[in-house]
C-alpha cells in the first residue's frame, strides 16, 4: 500500500504554507527559526515523494533521497547559524523580539 | 646631411663644431643644388612608407629636390654658416651656449628638411619643427620676461596660421585621397578618371584631357606636388570652385602666420627679443622664408584660384606698405629692420599672388609654364643676403654700443667703418638702388604685379600695386633714417671716454631704454640731452650684452667681420646670379631685366619692354626720393623727432603702438574669447552638469521614497520575499503562457 503522490504533495504544501505563516507572524526569533525548519522539511518531503514515484531505480531512485539527506545536514548547519544569531542577539539586545532589532531601518 | 646638422656638441668648442657642421651642410647643399642645375628631372625618392593604412593610403617620407628647394638649400646654408660663424664672437659672453648651438643647428636642419620634403605631411612636420625652434631661440634669454612672452607670442600667433594650414592640407587630402601622388601626373588623372582621354603617362611637353591642358614645368615628369594639383584641377572642373579657393586661402593663412603677413604680423617685431643672430636667421633664411616657400610651391604644384590669388596680392601689397609705416616710427634698431622684413615679405607674397593671377587655376586656358613664382623666390634669395647683412651689422652696432635705441647712437661711421659700410650696402640693396641686389629682384616683383594687374584689369590689383609702390618709398625712407641716425654725423657725436660713462650711466641707460620701448620718440628729450645720454649707453641695456669695449665702439673682430664682408659682397652680386647659366632651372618664370632691357632668360619676343622700364624708373625714383627725405630730416647728424603736440604726433603715436594691433588682439582675447569661454562654462555648468544633477536628483528622490521599505523588521522582509515568490509564480504560470499563446504559438495543444 502506498500513499498517493497527491496526498504527500498536499501535506508538503500545507507544511510550506504553515512555515511561511509562522515566519511572517511570529515575533520571537526562535519561533521564526522553527518555522524556517518547517519550510525546509516541506521541501525535503517533496524530494522524497518524487524520488519514491520516479520511474525505475536507475533514473531517479536514490538521487532524491540523497538530496534529502544533504538537506537535513544543511538544515542542521542552518540551525547552528540561526542559534548563534539568537545568542548574539540576546546578548546584545536582551530580547529575542525581531520587531525591536531594527537597526537596519532607514 | 640632416642628421649631421643636428650634431649636438658640448664643451668649449661647440661653436666651432657647429661652424664645421654647417660648413659641411653648405657644401652638401651646394653640391645638391649644382646637380640640380644640370638635371633634367628633379631627384625624387619616396621609397620610405612612413604610415601605411589598410585602404592603400600611404604616407610617405620622401626627398624631393625641387628647383625652388635647391635654391632654398643655398640660401639657408650660406646664411646659416655665416650666422653660426658670427655667433662665435657675438654670443661668446652668454650662458647656455650648448643649448644655443643645438637649437640653431636643429633650426637649420628643420629648414633643410622642409625644403627637401616631397609631400605636405612631411612639410608640416618640418614646418612645426621650425616653429618650435624659433620659439626656443626667441626665448633664449628666458630670464627676461619680455623674451619669454615674445617667444610665446611668436609661437601662438604662428599657430593660428598653422591651424589654417592644416585645414588647407586636409582639404587637399580629402579631395585627392593622398598627399603624395603616384609617380606621374598623367597616371594620377587617368586613374582618377578612368575612361577619359587622359593618357596614362605624361606627354612632353603638354597634353589635353578633361578640358584642361596639362603642361610639365621644365619638362619634369616626376613632380609629386604637381600631380596633386592637376587632379584637384580636374576634380573641380565644371564645378563651383569654392573648395580650391578655400584651400588656397587656408594655405595663405598658414604662410601669413609664418611669414608675418598682415594681420598675423604682430609676432615678428617682438621676436627681436631674441639674440640678433637668431633674428638674422629667422628673417633671412629660415622661419619667414618657409611661408613664402610654401606659397611658391603651392602656386607651382597645385595653383591658386583667381580669388585666392587676388587675396594674396592684396595681403602682400598692403603688408609691404603697412609694415613700412610702422618701421618709420620705431626707435629700436632691430625693430626697424624687422618691419622692413615684414614689408619685403609682403613683396614676395605679392609676387606669388601675381604669378598665380596670371596662371589662374580655374581658367582652363591658363598656361602653367607662365607661372613666375621664381620672381618672388628671387627676391627671397637676394633679400636673405642683405637682410642677414643688415641684422648682423645691427648686431655689431649693438655689441659695440650696448643699446638698441637709434636715437642714442650717432656718428659711428668713423669708429666702425666696416660695419657702417656693410650696413650701407644692405640699406641700398633693401631700398632697391642699382647695382645692389634688391633693385633687380624688387623690380621684377613689381613688374610681375603690374603685368598681373593689366592682365586681370581689376582695380583692386592696381590699388595693391599702388600700396607696394608707396612701400618702396617708405622702405628707402626708414632704412636711411636708421642709417643716418646710427652712423652719420661729425665728431661731435663721438663717444666720450668710456670710464665717464661707466661711472653714472648704468641706471639712466636702463631706465631710458625701457622707457623708449614704451614711449619712444614722443618722449620730450631735447637733442642735446640725447647726446649726453649717449655717454651712458655703453652700460648693458640690450638683451644682456656686456659691452666688449672700454674705449668706445669699434669694429668687431674678424669672426664677426668676415660674415659682414661676405654678405655685403653677396648683397651686391646676388642680383646678377641669374646670369649664371642654368640658374633659370631654379627660378621658374624669371626673366632678368634691367630697366626693361631683357638681358637673360627673356621670354620669346619682346627684348625691350617700355612698361617695365617705366616701372623700374618709377621705383628707383621713389627710392631716391625716400633717401633724400631721410637725409633732409636725419642726415649729417641731425636728430629729428616728432614734437609732441604737433599734428604728426598722433599718427606717430599710433605707429609706435603698432596700430594698436596688440591691444586689439589682447582685447579680443580678454573679452571675446573670455566671453565665449564664460558662455561655454555656463553651458557646462548649468546645461550639462544640470542634466547630470537632474538625473541624480530623480534617483535621489526615488531612493528617499524607496528606503521607507527598509523597516528593519525581519518579518517585513520575509513578507516581501513571499510576495516576490508569489509574483514569480504568477508570472511564469499565467503571464508567460498567456504571452506565448498571444504570439500564436501554442505550447500545449489540446489542453
Amino acid at each position: 500500500m502506498s500513499v498517493p503522490l497527491v496526498d504527500i504533495l498536499s501535506l508538503s504544501g500545507a507544511l510550506f504554507a504553515l512555515g511561511i505563516f509562522g515566519v511572517l507572524t511570529r515575533r520571537n526569533f526562535i519561533l521564526i527559526l522553527i518555522s524556517v525548519e518547517v519550510i525546509t522539511n516541506a521541501a525535503i518531503l517533496n524530494f522524497i515523494a518524487f524520488s519514491f514515484y520516479s520511474p525505475g531505480p536507475a533514473a531517479g531512485g536514490i538521487t532524491g533521497q540523497s538530496i534529502a539527506v544533504i538537506l537535513v545536514g544543511l538544515a542542521a548547519t542552518e540551525v547552528a547559524v540561526g542559534l548563534a544569531i539568537v545568542l548574539a542577539l540576546n546578548r546584545l539586545r536582551g530580547t529575542l523580539n525581531v520587531a525591536e532589532a531594527i537597526q537596519l531601518k532607514f | 646631411m640632416i642628421l649631421g646638422l643636428g650634431g649636438r656638441s658640448l664643451g668649449k668648442i661647440h661653436g666651432w663644431l657647429a661652424v664645421a657642421f654647417e660648413g659641411a651642410a653648405l657644401l652638401t647643399g651646394l653640391w645638391i643644388a649644382l646637380t640640380e642645375l644640370g638635371a633634367a628631372h628633379p631627384y625624387h625618392d619616396a621609397s620610405f612608407v612612413w604610415l601605411g593604412l589598410p585602404d592603400g593610403t600611404n604616407f610617405v617620407m620622401g626627398t624631393l629636390v625641387s628647383p625652388l628647394g635647391a635654391l632654398m638649400l643655398i640660401v639657408v646654408n650660406v646664411v646659416g654658416l655665416l650666422v653660426v660663424l658670427y655667433s662665435n664672437e657675438y654670443m661668446a659672453h652668454e650662458d647656455g651656449l650648448p643649448r644655443y648651438y643645438a637649437e640653431l643647428m636643429l633650426f637649420l636642419a628643420a629648414m633643410n628638411g622642409l625644403v627637401l620634403s616631397d609631400n605636405y605631411l612631411e612639410f608640416i612636420l618640418m614646418w612645426e619643427l621650425v616653429g618650435v625652434c624659433s620659439y626656443l631661440l626667441i626665448g633664449f634669454f628666458w630670464r627676461k620676461p619680455e623674451a619669454a612672452s615674445a617667444a610665446k607670442k611668436a609661437f601662438i600667433v604662428t599657430r593660428v596660421g598653422d591651424v589654417l594650414f592644416f585645414l588647407g592640407v586636409f582639404i587637399f587630402f580629402s579631395s585627392l585621397g593622398h598627399l603624395t601622388a603616384p609617380p606621374t601626373l598623367a597616371g594620377t588623372v587617368a586613374s582618377t578618371y578612368p575612361g577619359t582621354s587622359c593618357p596614362a603617362s605624361p606627354v612632353d611637353p603638354s597634353w589635353s584631357c578633361l578640358g584642361f591642358t596639362f603642361t610639365l614645368p621644365n619638362g619634369n615628369s616626376d613632380t609629386p606636388f604637381l600631380s596633386a594639383g592637376a587632379a584637384l584641377q580636374a576634380a573641380n572642373y565644371g564645378r563651383s570652385s569654392w573648395l580650391p579657393t578655400l584651400a588656397g586661402l587656408l594655405i595663405l593663412g598658414g604662410a601669413a602666420g609664418k611669414s608675418a603677413q598682415f594681420p598675423l604680423h604682430t609676432w615678428l617685431p617682438d621676436a627681436m627679443e631674441g639674440p640678433t643672430t637668431v633674428s638674422a636667421l629667422i628673417h633671412a633664411a629660415t622661419m619667414v622664408a618657409a611661408g613664402i616657400y610654401l606659397l611658391a610651391i603651392t602656386s607651382i604644384y597645385i595653383g591658386f584660384t583667381l580669388t585666392a590669388a587676388v587675396v594674396i596680392v592684396g595681403i602682400g601689397g598692403f603688408t609691404s606698405f603697412f609694415a613700412g609705416t610702422m618701421g618709420l616710427a620705431s626707435p629700436d634698431i632691430k625693430r626697424v629692420i624687422a618691419y622692413s622684413t615684414i614689408s619685403q615679405l609682403g613683396y614676395m607674397a605679392m609676387g606669388v599672388g601675381a604669378s598665380s593671377v596670371i596662371v589662374d587655376l580655374t581658367n582652363p586656358l591658363a598656361d602653367a609654364t607662365l607661372n613666375a613664382s621664381g620672381v618672388p623666390m628671387f627676391h627671397l634669395f637676394t633679400h636673405a643676403f642683405f637682410k642677414a647683412l643688415l641684422f648682423l651689422s645691427a648686431g655689431a652696432v649693438i655689441h659695440a654700443v650696448g643699446t638698441q635705441d637709434i636715437f642714442k647712437m650717432g656718428g659711428l661711421r668713423k669708429a666702425m667703418p666696416i660695419t657702417s659700410t656693410a650696413m650701407l650696402v644692405g640699406g641700398l640693396a633693401l631700398s632697391g638702388i642699382p647695382p645692389f641686389a634688391g633693385f633687380f629682384s624688387k623690380d621684377d616683383v613689381l613688374g610681375l604685379t603690374w603685368k598681373a594687374a593689366t592682365q586681370d584689369g581689376s582695380w583692386m590689383l592696381y590699388a595693391f600695386f599702388g600700396f607696394a609702390l608707396l612701400g618702396v618709398l617708405l622702405t628707402a625712407l626708414y632704412t636711411f633714417r636708421l642709417w643716418f641716425l646710427v652712423f652719420s654725423g661729425a665728431s661731435s657725436r663721438d663717444l666720450p671716454p668710456a670710464d665717464e660713462g661707466h661711472g653714472h650711466g648704468a641706471p639712466a641707460a636702463l631706465a631710458s631704454s625701457s622707457a623708449s620701448e614704451a614711449h619712444g620718440g614722443t618722449k620730450e628729450t631735447p637733442a642735446g640731452a640725447t647726446h649726453s645720454v649717449l655717454a651712458s649707453s655703453s652700460a648693458p641695456s640690450g638683451p644682456a650684452h656686456s659691452p666688449a669695449v672700454h674705449s668706445g665702439p669699434r669694429d668687431p673682430s674678424w669672426i664677426m667681420s668676415v660674415p659682414l664682408v661676405v654678405l655685403a659682397t653677396l648683397a651686391i652680386v646676388a642680383g646678377f646670379i641669374p646670369l649664371i647659366p642654368g640658374f633659370s632651372n631654379l627660378l621658374p618664370g624669371l626673366s632678368w631685366t634691367v630697366m626693361g632691357e631683357c638681358v637673360s632668360h627673356c621670354p620669346s619676343g619682346a627684348a625691350f619692354d617700355p612698361t617695365d622700364a617705366m616701372l623700374g624708373g618709377l621705383s628707383l625714383a621713389l627710392a631716391v626720393v625716400g633717401i633724400l627725405i631721410a637725409w633732409s630730416f636725419w642726415g649729417n647728424g641731425k636728430v629729428y623727432r616728432i614734437p609732441t603736440g604737433s599734428a604728426l604726433a598722433v599718427p606717430h603715436r599710433i605707429l609706435l603702438r603698432k596700430y594698436y594691433f596688440d591691444e586689439v588682439y589682447d582685447g579680443f582675447a580678454t573679452h571675446v574669447i573670455l566671453g565665449i569661454s564664460r558662455g561655454a562654462d555656463w553651458v557646462d555648468r548649468y546645461i550639462i552638469d544640470g542634466t547630470i544633477r537632474g538625473i541624480e536628483e530623480i534617483f535621489s528622490q526615488a531612493s528617499k521614497t524607496g528606503r521607507r521599505l527598509q523597516t528593519g523588521v525581519v518579518s517585513n522582509y520575509a513578507a516581501w520575499v513571499v510576495v516576490g515568490l508569489l509574483a514569480f509564480l504568477v508570472f511564469f504560470l499565467y503571464v508567460v503562457p498567456w504571452l506565448v499563446s498571444g504570439a500564436h504559438v501554442s505550447l500545449t495543444p489540446g489542453l
